[in-house]
Protein backbone atom coordinates (compact mmCIF):
# COMPACT_ATOMS: atom_id res chain seq x y z
CA UNK A 1 0.00 0.00 0.00
CA UNK A 2 1.47 3.33 -1.05
CA UNK A 3 1.40 6.71 0.60
CA UNK A 4 -0.17 9.91 -0.76
CA UNK A 5 1.46 13.25 -0.01
CA UNK A 6 0.02 16.60 -1.09
CA UNK A 7 2.41 19.47 -1.81
CA UNK A 8 0.61 22.71 -1.01
CA UNK A 9 1.26 26.35 -0.04
CA UNK A 10 -1.76 28.63 -0.25
CA UNK A 11 0.15 31.28 -2.16
CA UNK A 12 1.10 30.75 -5.79
CA UNK A 13 4.60 31.02 -7.16
CA UNK A 14 6.49 29.72 -4.14
CA UNK A 15 7.74 26.54 -5.85
CA UNK A 16 5.10 23.86 -5.29
CA UNK A 17 5.42 22.42 -8.77
CA UNK A 18 9.22 22.52 -8.77
CA UNK A 19 9.20 20.87 -5.35
CA UNK A 20 6.78 18.14 -6.49
CA UNK A 21 8.88 17.48 -9.59
CA UNK A 22 12.15 17.22 -7.67
CA UNK A 23 10.83 15.22 -4.72
CA UNK A 24 9.22 12.80 -7.17
CA UNK A 25 12.50 12.37 -9.03
CA UNK A 26 14.45 12.10 -5.77
CA UNK A 27 12.19 9.34 -4.40
CA UNK A 28 12.23 7.49 -7.74
CA UNK A 29 16.05 7.61 -7.65
CA UNK A 30 15.86 5.75 -4.34
CA UNK A 31 14.22 2.90 -6.22
CA UNK A 32 10.62 3.43 -5.14
CA UNK A 33 7.75 3.86 -7.57
CA UNK A 34 6.20 7.33 -7.70
CA UNK A 35 3.17 8.83 -9.43
CA UNK A 36 2.91 12.62 -9.61
CA UNK A 37 -0.58 14.04 -9.99
CA UNK A 38 -1.08 17.57 -11.29
CA UNK A 39 -4.22 18.63 -9.38
CA UNK A 40 -4.29 22.12 -10.90
CA UNK A 41 -7.22 21.46 -13.26
CA UNK A 42 -7.38 24.05 -16.03
CA UNK A 43 -3.87 25.42 -15.39
CA UNK A 44 -1.58 22.46 -15.87
CA UNK A 45 2.12 23.02 -15.32
CA UNK A 46 3.75 19.96 -13.81
CA UNK A 47 4.04 18.41 -17.30
CA UNK A 48 6.07 21.32 -18.64
CA UNK A 49 8.27 21.57 -15.53
CA UNK A 50 8.94 17.81 -15.88
CA UNK A 51 9.62 18.14 -19.61
CA UNK A 52 6.82 15.70 -20.47
CA UNK A 53 4.45 18.15 -22.17
CA UNK A 54 4.74 16.54 -25.60
CA UNK A 55 3.65 13.14 -24.47
CA UNK A 56 0.22 13.84 -22.99
CA UNK A 57 -2.67 11.84 -24.41
CA UNK A 58 -5.10 11.53 -21.50
CA UNK A 59 -5.39 13.50 -18.29
CA UNK A 60 -6.88 13.31 -14.80
CA UNK A 61 -10.36 14.50 -15.89
CA UNK A 62 -10.49 11.74 -18.54
CA UNK A 63 -9.73 9.25 -15.77
CA UNK A 64 -12.39 10.46 -13.32
CA UNK A 65 -14.95 10.65 -16.14
CA UNK A 66 -14.18 7.04 -17.02
CA UNK A 67 -12.87 7.82 -20.53
CA UNK A 68 -9.73 5.82 -19.81
CA UNK A 69 -8.08 3.91 -16.97
CA UNK A 70 -5.58 5.60 -14.65
CA UNK A 71 -2.86 3.26 -15.96
CA UNK A 72 -3.51 4.39 -19.52
CA UNK A 73 -3.33 8.10 -18.64
CA UNK A 74 0.00 7.81 -16.81
CA UNK A 75 3.04 9.10 -18.67
CA UNK A 76 6.23 7.24 -17.88
CA UNK A 77 9.30 9.38 -17.35
CA UNK A 78 11.97 7.86 -19.61
CA UNK A 79 14.85 9.23 -17.54
CA UNK A 80 13.88 7.26 -14.45
CA UNK A 81 12.71 3.71 -14.08
CA UNK A 82 10.00 4.37 -11.47
CA UNK A 83 8.45 7.76 -12.18
CA UNK A 84 5.04 8.53 -13.75
CA UNK A 85 2.96 11.66 -14.28
CA UNK A 86 -0.80 12.02 -14.34
CA UNK A 87 -1.30 15.43 -15.99
CA UNK A 88 -4.11 17.92 -15.34
CA UNK A 89 -6.41 18.91 -18.17
CA UNK A 90 -5.89 22.35 -19.65
CA UNK A 91 -9.47 23.12 -20.69
CA UNK A 92 -11.80 21.78 -18.01
CA UNK A 93 -13.31 23.68 -15.14
CA UNK A 94 -11.92 22.88 -11.69
CA UNK A 95 -15.38 21.59 -10.77
CA UNK A 96 -14.89 18.74 -13.24
CA UNK A 97 -13.33 16.79 -10.34
CA UNK A 98 -14.74 16.26 -6.85
CA UNK A 99 -12.97 15.32 -3.60
CA UNK A 100 -14.61 11.88 -3.84
CA UNK A 101 -13.19 11.38 -7.35
CA UNK A 102 -9.72 12.19 -6.01
CA UNK A 103 -10.08 9.84 -3.02
CA UNK A 104 -11.04 6.98 -5.34
CA UNK A 105 -8.27 7.70 -7.85
CA UNK A 106 -5.57 8.00 -5.19
CA UNK A 107 -6.69 4.83 -3.41
CA UNK A 108 -6.41 3.01 -6.76
CA UNK A 109 -2.91 4.39 -7.44
CA UNK A 110 -1.72 3.63 -3.90
CA UNK A 111 -2.51 -0.02 -4.50
CA UNK A 112 0.14 -0.21 -7.25
CA UNK A 113 2.69 2.53 -6.46
CA UNK A 114 4.80 3.34 -3.40
CA UNK A 115 4.23 7.10 -3.44
CA UNK A 116 1.60 9.40 -4.92
CA UNK A 117 2.63 13.07 -4.82
CA UNK A 118 -0.16 15.56 -5.46
CA UNK A 119 0.74 19.01 -6.79
CA UNK A 120 -1.91 21.28 -5.27
CA UNK A 121 -3.16 24.43 -7.03
CA UNK A 122 -2.73 27.82 -5.33
CA UNK A 123 -5.62 29.10 -3.25
CA UNK A 124 -7.89 27.44 -0.72
CA UNK A 125 -10.99 26.84 -2.83
CA UNK A 126 -12.31 23.79 -4.70
CA UNK A 127 -8.98 22.86 -6.30
CA UNK A 128 -7.32 22.82 -2.89
CA UNK A 129 -10.11 20.72 -1.39
CA UNK A 130 -9.76 18.22 -4.25
CA UNK A 131 -6.00 18.05 -3.90
CA UNK A 132 -5.98 17.33 -0.16
CA UNK A 133 -8.96 14.92 -0.24
CA UNK A 134 -6.99 11.70 -0.70
CA UNK A 135 -3.77 12.73 1.02
CA UNK A 136 -2.28 10.83 3.96
CA UNK A 137 0.01 13.71 4.76
CA UNK A 138 0.89 17.19 3.56
CA UNK A 139 4.02 19.15 2.80
CA UNK A 140 3.61 22.92 3.00
CA UNK A 141 6.06 24.91 0.88
CA UNK A 142 6.74 28.47 2.04
CA UNK A 143 9.29 31.04 0.98
CA UNK A 144 10.71 33.26 3.75
CA UNK A 145 8.38 36.16 2.91
CA UNK A 146 5.48 37.61 4.89
CA UNK A 147 2.85 36.93 2.19
CA UNK A 148 3.87 33.32 1.68
CA UNK A 149 4.03 32.60 5.42
CA UNK A 150 0.66 34.20 6.06
CA UNK A 151 -1.00 32.06 3.37
CA UNK A 152 0.88 28.96 4.52
CA UNK A 153 -0.54 29.50 7.99
CA UNK A 154 -4.11 29.50 6.63
CA UNK A 155 -3.43 26.25 4.82
CA UNK A 156 -1.85 24.70 7.93
CA UNK A 157 -5.06 25.50 9.83
CA UNK A 158 -7.23 23.91 7.12
CA UNK A 159 -5.05 20.78 7.02
CA UNK A 160 -5.15 20.50 10.83
CA UNK A 161 -8.96 20.70 10.70
CA UNK A 162 -8.88 17.65 8.38
CA UNK A 163 -6.38 15.84 10.65
CA UNK A 164 -3.77 15.68 7.90
CA UNK A 165 -0.24 15.55 9.39
CA UNK A 166 1.80 18.40 7.94
CA UNK A 167 5.48 19.19 7.58
CA UNK A 168 7.30 22.22 6.18
CA UNK A 169 9.73 22.99 3.38
CA UNK A 170 11.24 26.47 3.37
CA UNK A 171 12.06 27.27 -0.24
CA UNK A 172 14.40 29.81 -1.84
CA UNK A 173 16.25 30.79 1.28
CA UNK A 174 19.35 32.93 0.87
CA UNK A 175 22.02 32.47 3.53
CA UNK A 176 23.49 35.80 2.48
CA UNK A 177 20.24 37.74 3.05
CA UNK A 178 19.52 35.93 6.33
CA UNK A 179 22.99 36.91 7.55
CA UNK A 180 22.44 40.53 6.54
CA UNK A 181 19.24 40.54 8.59
CA UNK A 182 17.11 41.02 5.48
CA UNK A 183 15.43 37.63 5.29
CA UNK A 184 13.60 35.43 7.76
CA UNK A 185 15.72 32.42 8.69
CA UNK A 186 14.44 28.86 8.56
CA UNK A 187 14.17 28.85 12.37
CA UNK A 188 12.10 32.06 12.21
CA UNK A 189 9.69 30.36 9.80
CA UNK A 190 9.52 27.21 11.93
CA UNK A 191 8.84 29.29 15.03
CA UNK A 192 6.08 31.28 13.34
CA UNK A 193 4.33 28.34 11.65
CA UNK A 194 5.04 25.82 14.45
CA UNK A 195 5.66 22.97 12.01
CA UNK A 196 8.27 20.25 11.75
CA UNK A 197 10.87 21.15 9.12
CA UNK A 198 11.61 18.68 6.32
CA UNK A 199 14.23 20.87 4.74
CA UNK A 200 15.28 24.33 3.62
CA UNK A 201 16.05 24.68 -0.09
CA UNK A 202 18.52 27.42 -0.94
CA UNK A 203 17.80 30.05 -3.59
CA UNK A 204 19.70 28.52 -6.52
CA UNK A 205 19.99 29.67 -10.13
CA UNK A 206 20.49 26.07 -11.24
CA UNK A 207 16.80 25.46 -10.56
CA UNK A 208 15.85 28.19 -13.05
CA UNK A 209 18.01 26.59 -15.74
CA UNK A 210 16.69 23.08 -14.98
CA UNK A 211 13.10 24.28 -15.26
CA UNK A 212 13.90 25.98 -18.57
CA UNK A 213 15.04 22.63 -19.91
CA UNK A 214 12.25 20.57 -18.36
CA UNK A 215 14.71 18.57 -16.32
CA UNK A 216 14.32 17.90 -12.59
CA UNK A 217 17.28 19.62 -10.86
CA UNK A 218 18.02 16.45 -8.86
CA UNK A 219 18.78 14.62 -12.14
CA UNK A 220 21.21 17.31 -13.25
CA UNK A 221 23.79 16.90 -10.57
CA UNK A 222 25.03 18.53 -7.51
CA UNK A 223 23.64 22.04 -7.23
CA UNK A 224 22.86 23.13 -3.65
CA UNK A 225 19.10 23.02 -4.25
CA UNK A 226 19.34 19.58 -5.91
CA UNK A 227 21.26 18.18 -2.93
CA UNK A 228 18.64 19.52 -0.53
CA UNK A 229 15.74 18.15 -2.59
CA UNK A 230 17.45 14.75 -2.62
CA UNK A 231 17.87 14.92 1.14
CA UNK A 232 14.22 15.90 1.66
CA UNK A 233 13.17 12.99 -0.56
CA UNK A 234 15.04 10.65 1.78
CA UNK A 235 13.42 12.16 4.85
CA UNK A 236 9.99 11.90 3.23
CA UNK A 237 10.35 8.17 2.72
CA UNK A 238 11.50 7.78 6.30
CA UNK A 239 15.23 7.30 5.76
CA UNK A 240 17.29 8.58 8.62
CA UNK A 241 19.22 11.54 7.30
CA UNK A 242 21.23 14.15 9.12
CA UNK A 243 19.29 16.95 10.80
CA UNK A 244 18.88 20.22 8.94
CA UNK A 245 21.58 22.83 9.44
CA UNK A 246 20.72 26.43 10.02
CA UNK A 247 21.26 28.53 6.91
CA UNK A 248 23.80 31.27 7.41
CA UNK A 249 25.90 29.25 9.79
CA UNK A 250 28.60 28.03 7.43
CA UNK A 251 31.85 26.35 8.28
CA UNK A 252 33.71 29.56 9.13
CA UNK A 253 30.81 30.91 11.16
CA UNK A 254 30.81 27.74 13.23
CA UNK A 255 34.59 27.92 13.73
CA UNK A 256 34.16 31.58 14.70
CA UNK A 257 31.53 30.69 17.28
CA UNK A 258 33.66 27.89 18.64
CA UNK A 259 36.50 30.38 19.11
CA UNK A 260 34.20 32.81 20.86
CA UNK A 261 33.61 35.38 18.10
CA UNK A 262 29.92 36.06 18.03
CA UNK A 263 28.24 37.77 15.13
CA UNK A 264 25.50 40.32 15.76
CA UNK A 265 23.50 38.69 12.97
CA UNK A 266 23.97 35.10 14.08
CA UNK A 267 20.74 33.15 13.94
CA UNK B 1 5.06 50.15 20.60
CA UNK B 2 8.18 48.71 18.96
CA UNK B 3 7.73 51.37 16.30
CA UNK B 4 10.17 53.52 18.18
CA UNK B 5 12.81 50.79 17.91
CA UNK B 6 12.13 50.16 14.27
CA UNK B 7 15.11 52.17 13.16
CA UNK B 8 17.43 49.73 14.88
CA UNK B 9 15.61 46.56 13.89
CA UNK B 10 16.61 44.48 10.91
CA UNK B 11 13.91 43.94 8.30
CA UNK B 12 13.99 40.29 9.33
CA UNK B 13 12.95 41.19 12.89
CA UNK B 14 10.30 43.60 11.62
CA UNK B 15 8.86 40.85 9.40
CA UNK B 16 8.79 38.45 12.33
CA UNK B 17 6.98 40.90 14.59
CA UNK B 18 4.44 41.77 11.90
CA UNK B 19 3.77 38.12 11.13
CA UNK B 20 3.21 37.23 14.78
CA UNK B 21 0.54 39.93 15.01
CA UNK B 22 -1.13 39.22 11.66
CA UNK B 23 -1.26 35.46 12.21
CA UNK B 24 -2.67 35.82 15.71
CA UNK B 25 -5.62 37.72 14.22
CA UNK B 26 -5.92 35.44 11.17
CA UNK B 27 -6.04 32.34 13.36
CA UNK B 28 -8.95 33.65 15.41
CA UNK B 29 -10.75 35.00 12.35
CA UNK B 30 -11.67 38.26 14.10
CA UNK B 31 -11.56 41.27 11.81
CA UNK B 32 -10.55 44.65 13.24
CA UNK B 33 -14.13 45.95 13.54
CA UNK B 34 -15.34 42.91 15.48
CA UNK B 35 -12.36 43.15 17.81
CA UNK B 36 -13.20 46.79 18.65
CA UNK B 37 -16.83 45.85 19.23
CA UNK B 38 -15.73 43.11 21.62
CA UNK B 39 -13.39 45.56 23.38
CA UNK B 40 -16.25 47.99 23.97
CA UNK B 41 -18.52 45.26 25.34
CA UNK B 42 -15.85 43.89 27.67
CA UNK B 43 -15.14 47.43 28.91
CA UNK B 44 -18.88 47.94 29.54
CA UNK B 45 -19.06 44.71 31.59
CA UNK B 46 -16.03 45.64 33.71
CA UNK B 47 -17.44 49.12 34.34
CA UNK B 48 -20.61 47.54 35.76
CA UNK B 49 -18.50 46.26 38.66
CA UNK B 50 -15.59 48.69 38.94
CA UNK B 51 -15.48 52.34 37.93
CA UNK B 52 -12.94 52.40 35.10
CA UNK B 53 -11.95 54.54 32.17
CA UNK B 54 -13.57 52.46 29.40
CA UNK B 55 -11.26 53.96 26.75
CA UNK B 56 -8.21 52.62 28.60
CA UNK B 57 -9.31 48.98 28.21
CA UNK B 58 -7.11 47.17 25.70
CA UNK B 59 -7.60 43.81 24.04
CA UNK B 60 -4.75 41.98 22.36
CA UNK B 61 -4.57 38.70 20.53
CA UNK B 62 -1.26 36.89 20.82
CA UNK B 63 -0.05 33.68 19.28
CA UNK B 64 2.69 31.47 20.54
CA UNK B 65 3.33 28.20 18.77
CA UNK B 66 -0.17 27.27 17.54
CA UNK B 67 -1.95 28.41 20.69
CA UNK B 68 -3.62 31.79 20.60
CA UNK B 69 -4.69 33.82 23.60
CA UNK B 70 -6.80 36.90 24.21
CA UNK B 71 -5.40 39.43 26.65
CA UNK B 72 -7.58 42.10 28.16
CA UNK B 73 -5.93 44.79 30.20
CA UNK B 74 -7.57 47.60 32.10
CA UNK B 75 -6.19 49.98 34.69
CA UNK B 76 -8.26 49.62 37.88
CA UNK B 77 -8.71 52.54 40.27
CA UNK B 78 -7.55 52.15 43.88
CA UNK B 79 -10.40 51.68 46.32
CA UNK B 80 -11.89 55.01 47.33
CA UNK B 81 -10.09 56.98 44.65
CA UNK B 82 -12.88 56.62 42.09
Amino acid sequence: MGRAIVITSGKGGVGKTTTTCNLGAAIAQLGMSVVLIDADIGLRNLDVVMGLENRIVYHVVDVVQGKCTAQKALIKDRRLENLWLLPASQTDDKDAVTPDDMRKLIAELKASYDYVLIDCPAGIEQGFKNAIAGADEAVVVATPEVSSIRDADRVVGLLAAKDIPTRLIVNRISAHLVKKGDMLSQSDVIEILALELLGAVPLDEHVVASTNKGMPAVLEGKSAAAREFARIGKRLVGLDVEAVHETGGGFFARIGRALGFSSANAA
Amino acid sequence: MWNMFRGKQSSREVAKGRLHLVLAHDRVGLEGGKLQEMRREIAAVISKYVPIDVDAVEVQIESKSRATELRVSSPLPARGSG
